[in-house]
Parts: structure tokens; sequence; C-alpha cells
């Protein structure tokens, strides 16, 4: 049995999916304290949400399969109890919010558990109102919680767990719906939560600069193993390349530090945060004649067109039929050469405007011109021969038996020649490398594969323009660049004009050769990175944050008169090492 | 939808649902005896008041309506081929010597068309009127397992939900240039296989989320002794409401089988005169 104050104890706890032979845990060895919080890290597909839902139970009451070893919470073992009943002490956050609200309105939802647990009905009132309150929702209490946005929806189905008062906490990607300063104060709310109540929490997270001081132990899966733990500073700091290599993400400013040390560069401690980071960097460049007087590279152009655009979007408005005005008055052109990335907070209008772009919706005010064809009077069928549109879940258009079959599925429709078929499918798989995978079943394929298949299917059509909504949501951070390096070679190999929306600035700044920051339905900014992320003010009106090397870069430049128009790791690395080499 | 609801505090909105189930039980017996369409108007008449009292647009009673418009005049026309003229006249037959048209028949049918729209008017009003909580709760106090209540409230929020995710589904397959706008039937429902793969499949994995989230909030700890947080209770105004419905259906009931009034004629024969 396990000591009183540890509350989960794995012992060579492995565990099979039903169907599968690959065991998702692979002899996992654990410890949880009581009061701790405990950040769990890993790749996609590593077993972190298996081993949190092993927590609760529902490995393997739930979802059957088979359990070796031993696992035991609070004191029972999870084999011979039930999934409902350590679901009274154990709280589990799911990944996708939507998929976890069951309710018809908000306060239902938050009250579903507690109810649950038979607490009598003015303790439950209270309690709703309370969470509700905690989280700021209270306005929303009696909506349903489909219509909120992304971010509110995280944060009722958060209250809704924390409503049941849980002894221990599992979230899994609890801010993957969240912007960055909605982030920050769910993490502090956690703390204050495992402070004052003495709760367990576990959370399961890729952002994990944000946790560095919060957490009290990082542990790192892959493969269903634990590759890594120990106290997060240590961890993040010693070992941020192997996270890298890992597909991780640590903090940005602990990479440079790491590869100005390799260099042969002096770099005192490794730090996590931007402070940390300016004193480290203030040493190294003592060596310099301060301050410089470099405010800018060189050559950063401004954002300049250089031949006719080919969608012009002229005063374009849309409502929605229920009276929601999502674009309002929007004037942009896109051009041939424009790798784009549109930015913004939930219900910015972003999804909607480049929903114009095809035709998908045509605008109640203004017009929306394409290659051309005024959207309003020309048929999808000839729109999309130009803009093809991937959207977000391959799940939402994925049905047919073979891979191959799902790729020509846009050729018939578009009534393309049948000896084209195959030369066109072909092509299109080599880019993609699934050409393998052509006689496999779409829902077979992992979600990665599932992805390709479903950009392929637009591809095929050879549109101009590739609209990718959100391609990197949900994703861990190496899949997220997998998916932009192959935007990437599309638009420098096969000169496609791509447009993506997406929430990581970080990607963002490494890839997109023009922003545009949308707030309100219209364009708030317009330009290339290297200009946007240096407004951080209005930036952050609308609740964005540039990349933690960029904040950090605004220091430095104010103090040192550095650069600050530094994007990424990279640029920071080669501009620096310029300086400090030589 | 057919089942929306408007948010609001009125009697409808007060009375326990199962006050609402007999109401509408006890109309019903009035629908049954009642066969002159001007006391039938008069019933419609108190229907579109008790909306008004209710606080829901009349624009939402006139959009049901209008729906209802050629139902109506289908009740009304084949009444002329299944009601026998009694020896009344008649003035002409709608086909060749069939559907002969009478006062009489043509008063059957502007009736049991009337009939139809209060039915719809009347269960219209108690859904408009009606949570689904409410429902599910008045379903575990008639003893129905909370399992039960449970699921088919989920259910009814999903749907939301579901609409949105099949949007998103025909959006991807017209973007991939699938033709769903047809007007051939079969090329209609060929077109539809790939709207509705994807469609089966995101509703199976809603199915298992909500079955996974059921689980992971102790539903199934002890479901029998769950609190149910609203509580639905008999109080005065239910009482009140029910002995006013039910007086006046028997009144009618009565004056009915004493009297043999509200027949088809009662009204333009008897009181005024007319034919």
């Amino acid at each position: 049995m396990a000591s009183k104050a540890t509350v989960i104890t794995c012992k060579n706890l492995t565990y099979t999916y039903p169907g599968t032979t690959e065991p998702a845990l692979d002899g996992i060895d654990l410890e949880v304290q009581r009061g701790e919080i405990v950040l769990i890290t890993g790749p996609t597909g590593a077993g972190k949400t298996t081993l949190c839902s092993s927590f609760n139970g529902l490995v393997p009451h739930f979802y059957g399969g088979t359990l070796d070893g031993q696992i035991y919470v609070l004191g029972q073992d999870v084999r011979k109890t039930t999934a409902g009943y350590l679901s009274t002490k154990v709280g589990m956050l799911f990944q996708d919010p939507s998929s976890q609200l069951i309710s018809a309105t908000v306060e239902d939802e938050v009250a579903f558990g507690p109810e649950n647990l038979a607490i009598p009905v003015e303790e439950i009132e209270k309690r709703t109102d309370s969470v509700l309150d905690f989280m700021g929702l209270k306005a929303q209490k009696g909506r349903p919680p489909f219509a909120l946005s992304g971010g509110q929806q995280q944060a009722v189905a958060l209250a809704a767990v924390i409503a049941m008062k849980p002894e221990i906490l599992v979230l899994d990607e609890p801010t993957s719906n969240l912007d960055p300063i909605g982030t920050v104060n769910i993490f502090s709310l956690l703390r204050r939560i495992s402070r004052e109540e003495e709760n367990t929490i576990i959370i399961v997270e890729h952002k994990l600069q944000e946790l560095v001081d919060i957490a009290d132990r990082i542990v790192v899966i892959d493969d269903g193993k634990v590759r890594l733990e120990g106290p997060p500073r240590e961890i993040l700091a010693e070992d941020a390349v192997l996270l890298r290599e890992r597909g991780l993400q640590p903090p940005q400013v602990s990479l440079l530090a790491h590869e100005l040390r390799e260099t042969g560069i002096h770099i005192e401690g490794i730090p996590l945060t931007i402070p940390e980071a300016f004193d480290t960097l203030s040493k190294a460049l003592q060596t310099l004649k301060l301050p410089l007087s470099e405010t800018k590279a060189e050559e950063t152009k401004p954002f300049q067109a250089t031949s006719k655009p080919i969608i012009e979007v002229q005063n374009a408005s849309f409502q929605y039929p229920g009276g929601v005005l999502a674009v309002q008055d929007v004037s942009v052109n896109f051009y041939k050469e424009d790798f784009v990335g549109i930015i913004g907070q939930n219900g910015s209008g972003k999804t909607t405007l480049v929903k114009l772009l095809n035709g998908l919706l045509r605008p109640t005010r203004g017009i929306v011109n394409v290659f051309g064809l005024n959207s309003r009077d020309s048929p999808i069928h000839d729109l999309i021969k130009h803009v093809g549109y991937v959207f977000q879940d391959p799940d939402s258009q994925l049905f047919s038996k073979t891979v191959h079959q799902e790729l020509s599925f846009g050729l018939k429709n578009l009534r393309v020649p049948r000896d084209q078929w195959e030369s066109r499918i072909n092509s299109v798989a080599k880019t993609l490398l699934i050409d393998s995978l052509l006689k496999e079943a779409p829902y077979s394929l992992s979600r990665g594969d599932r992805q390709r298949v479903a950009i392929a299917s637009v591809l095929v059509m050879e549109p101009q323009v590739v609209v990718v909504d959100e391609p990197t949501t949900g994703q861990d951070p190496r899949k997220r660049r997998e998916i932009m390096e192959l935007m990437r070679m599309l638009h420098d190999k096969y000169e496609k004009t791509i447009i993506f929306i997406t929430h990581d600035m970080d990607l963002v700044a490494e890839y997109a050769k023009r922003c545009i920051v949308m707030r309100d339905g219209g364009i708030m900014l317009d330009g290339v990175p290297h200009e946007i992320f240096l407004q951080y003010e209005e930036l952050e009106k609308t609740h964005l944050k540039p990349p933690m090397i960029t904040l950090l870069f605004k220091e430095l430049g104010e103090r040192y008169g550095l650069r600050k128009d530094i994007l990424t790791v990279d640029e920071a690395f080669d501009y620096l090492k310029t300086k400090l080499v030589s | 939808m057919a089942f929306e609801y408007v948010p609001g505090h009125s009697l409808m909105h007060r009375l326990d649902p199962r006050t609402k189930v007999l109401f509408f039980l006890l109309v019903t017996v009035l629908i049954i005896v009642i066969y002159d369409p001007i006391i039938m108007l008069g019933l419609l008449a108190i229907i579109v008041a008790m909306y008004k009292l209710s606080g829901i647009p009349l624009s939402k009673l006139w959009s049901i309506t209008k729906a209802l418009l050629p139902v109506f005049i289908m009740f009304l026309v084949l009444n002329y081929f299944v009601i026998p003229p009694r020896g009344a006249t008649v003035y002409f037959y709608l086909l060749p010597g069939i559907a002969p048209v009478t006062v009489e028949t043509t008063l059957i049918g502007i009736t049991s068309a009337l009939r139809f729209v209060l039915f719809i008017w009347l269960s219209r009003l108690l859904t408009f009127t009606t949570s689904i909580s409410e429902i599910l709760i008045a379903m575990v106090k008639m003893k129905s397992p909370p399992e039960i209540a449970t699921s088919l409230g989920i259910a009814f929020s999903s749907v939301p939900l579901m609409i949105n995710q099949f949007s998103t589904v025909i959006q991807a397959q017209k973007s991939r240039g699938s033709q769903i706008e047809v007007r051939n039937p079969i090329k209609k429902g060929i077109s539809f296989i790939p709207v509705v793969v994807p469609g089966i499949y995101l509703t199976i994995l809603r199915g298992m989320n909500v079955a996974r989230t059921v689980e992971a909030r102790a539903f199934t700890y002890n479901p029998a002794k769950r609190t149910f947080r609203r509580k639905i209770e008999f109080g005065r105004e239910d009482y009140a409401f029910l002995a006013t419905a039910g007086l006046f259906t028997a009144a009618v009931v009565a004056i009915k089988i004493l009297y043999g009034w509200f027949d088809y004629t009662f009204i333009l024969r008897d009181v005024l005169k007319l034919v």
C-alpha cells in the first residue's frame, strides 16, 4: 500500500487498447504526492492522455483492453474499483472542450457533476455560482454551452470539473483554446486551488514556459515510457535541446542560451524566463561597446505588392442569418506571392473572412473578386478551381473506402478528364508523402496522415490559392512545424499562394511573409511579421502576444540599442553570434 | 425547431409540466366534443390570448400557421370526399358525380381543419413554455429511471452541436466540388453520401465522448440517489388552473349531452338563423 501522502502510485504500468498490439503505456513508474502540481508533457501519441485516463479508471474500465502492472489511486487498486467511484475523487478535463459539454445551459453543465454526487440542492447552487464567478462566466450562466467561443467552452468544462471539488484534478491540455492572457490566468487559478485546497493537480501541456514556476515537477513521456522526470527548472534548462528533439517546445530563451553556449560564447546558467534571459545576455553583452544603435535589420522591406491582386475584397461585410455581423466592411487584397498568416481572437472573423474567398459564404455587402470572378454571381464550382479550402478537422470530410478514391472525388466533381486523374493523384500523393497509402482506408490512418489526405484532396484540384483553417490546433509542436514546412514547400516549390489561420504566434513569426491581425470583424493590422510583432500594445489590445524571443529583444533593444525585430530563435542566434563572436 | 423554448416567467411558464399535460388532455376532450366552427374559432382566440400572455411573439405563431395552410386546405377538400351529404342541398360537385359540396360538409371540413390548427397551436404553446429539463424532471417524478431522463436531456442538448458539425461537413464537401444542391432526387441521394458518412462517424464519436464525460463526472457512481437540482411542485396556481380548465370542459360536455349544443349547425342555424 502507498504511504499516506502518496495519492497516485504506478508501478510498471502497462496498458494496451483493445484491437491494438502496441502498448500505449509501457512500464510507467510514477508516484504523485498530495498537493503536488505535476506537469506531464510529451509528443502526440506518447501516451499522456492514456495515462491520465488510468487515474480515474476510464482505463481500463471504460475503454477495455489489457492492463498490467500496478496502479493505486488514493489507496484504491484501480483495477478493482469502478470509474464511477474514482470519478467522485478524481476530476478529469478532456482535451477538446466541446466534446465534453453535454447540458442545455452553462449552469446545468456545472451543476451536473455535483448532482451526481448527491449533494443537497442549496450547496450545488452555491458552488455553481461561486465557480462561475471565479471563472468569469457569470454572464453566460443561462446560455447554451455550444453557443460560446472555444475559450469560454474550455472555461465551462473546467468549471464543471472544479465544481465537483475532486481531491485530484487531471487536466488534459486545459488551455489549448485560450489566448496567451487567458492561459496565464488559468494557470495562476490552478496554483491558487492547489494552495488553498491542498489539491493534487496533474496537467498535460505543451506550453512549458508558462508553467516553469507553477509546476513542482515535470514528467516527460514518450512511446509510453517516462523519459525524463524532475523539477521544471532543471529539466527545462539542462535538457532543452533534448526536449526539442523529442518534438517539444522548451522556452525559446533557453534554446537560445544553449545554442550560444555551444558556439563557445560564455553563458552563465540557462535562463527560463524573459527577465532571467535579459540578465544572462546583459552579462554576455558586456564585451561590447554599449549601447549600440541598431533598431532594425538592414533591410526589412515593408509589405509591398509586386503584381496585380488575384483576390480583391472590397468593403465586404458578412452577416450570419442569426444577425451576427462577423465581418465588417473589410477591404484587403491577396497576391500570388502571398504567404499570409491570419491571427486574432476567437470570434474576430478570421474563418468568416477566408470562407468569403472561395464562395462558401457570399458577402452580404460589398464585393469579393476571385480571379476576376465576382463571388456573388459565380457558382462555387468555378471559385474552388482557384481557391482550395482545407478544413481543420479531416474527419469532417473523409468518407471514401480508399485514399485513392478520396483524392479522385474532387476531380470527378470538377469533371476533369479521366486520363488526367492518375497523373494528378500520383503527383500530389508524392508531394505529400502519402503515395504509399493510396490503397489504405482513410479512417485507418493516423491523425497526421488523415490531415495530409485532406490537404491532398484539395490540392488535386490544382487551386492557385490554398486556404488552411487552423491546421495546427491540437497538435504537438513538432507536428505543427511539419504542417507548416509542407505549406512552405508548396509555396516555394509549387508557387502556391498560402493563407493560413492559426493561434500559434511562433509559427506566424517563423513562416508567414505577411500577417493579418483581425479584431471585431475588421482588419486591425496588415503587414510583414517583422513590423506587426513590434506593435506590442496594439497586439495586447486584442489579447495577442509576440513570441517570447521578440519580447526579450524588446527589452534588450530598449536598454542596449540592439535590434528589436527578432522573431525566431534562429534569427536571434545568428544576430547575437555576429555580435559576440567577432 | 420542434423543441424551441422561449424563456419567460408567465403563468404558462410557471405551471408544472404535469399540469400542462393534463391541460392538453382536457383541451383534447373539447376538440373531440365541439363540432361548431364558430365555437372552434373562439377556442383558437383563447389560445392566441394565451400566447400573448405567455410573452411569445405572435410572429412565431404566424410562422407555424403559414406552414399549416396547405394542410388546412387539404383537410377542407378531403372532407368533401369522405362525408356523405345527409339529405342537404347539394350546391355542386368538386369532381363529376363525387365530392358533393353542401353547407354541412363545408362546415365539417372547416371544423376539422380548425381542430388541426388548434391542436398544433396548443402543443407548440406548451413546448414554447416548457424547457427540456422540466420535461425530464417530470419524467423522473413519474418514476422513469434517471438514466433515461439524463440521456434524453444530453441528446437534446447535442442537437445544435450536431447541426453545426453537419454544416461543416457540407461546407467541406462543397469546397471539394460536391454538388449537394442538384435537383435530380437520385443524384441528390448519391451526393449526400460524402456528407452522411463523415456525419455518422462524427455522431458515433460524439456518443463516445458523451459516454466518457458522463462517466468522468461520476454519473454512474449512484444514479438512483443523484440530486435533481430543479424541482417541480404542484402549487396553488396549478390547482386553480386545472380546476378552471376542468370545470370549463365538464360544462361543455354536459351541455352537449343535455342540450345537443356545439354541433356544426348550432350557432349558424339556431342562434343566428342564417341557415
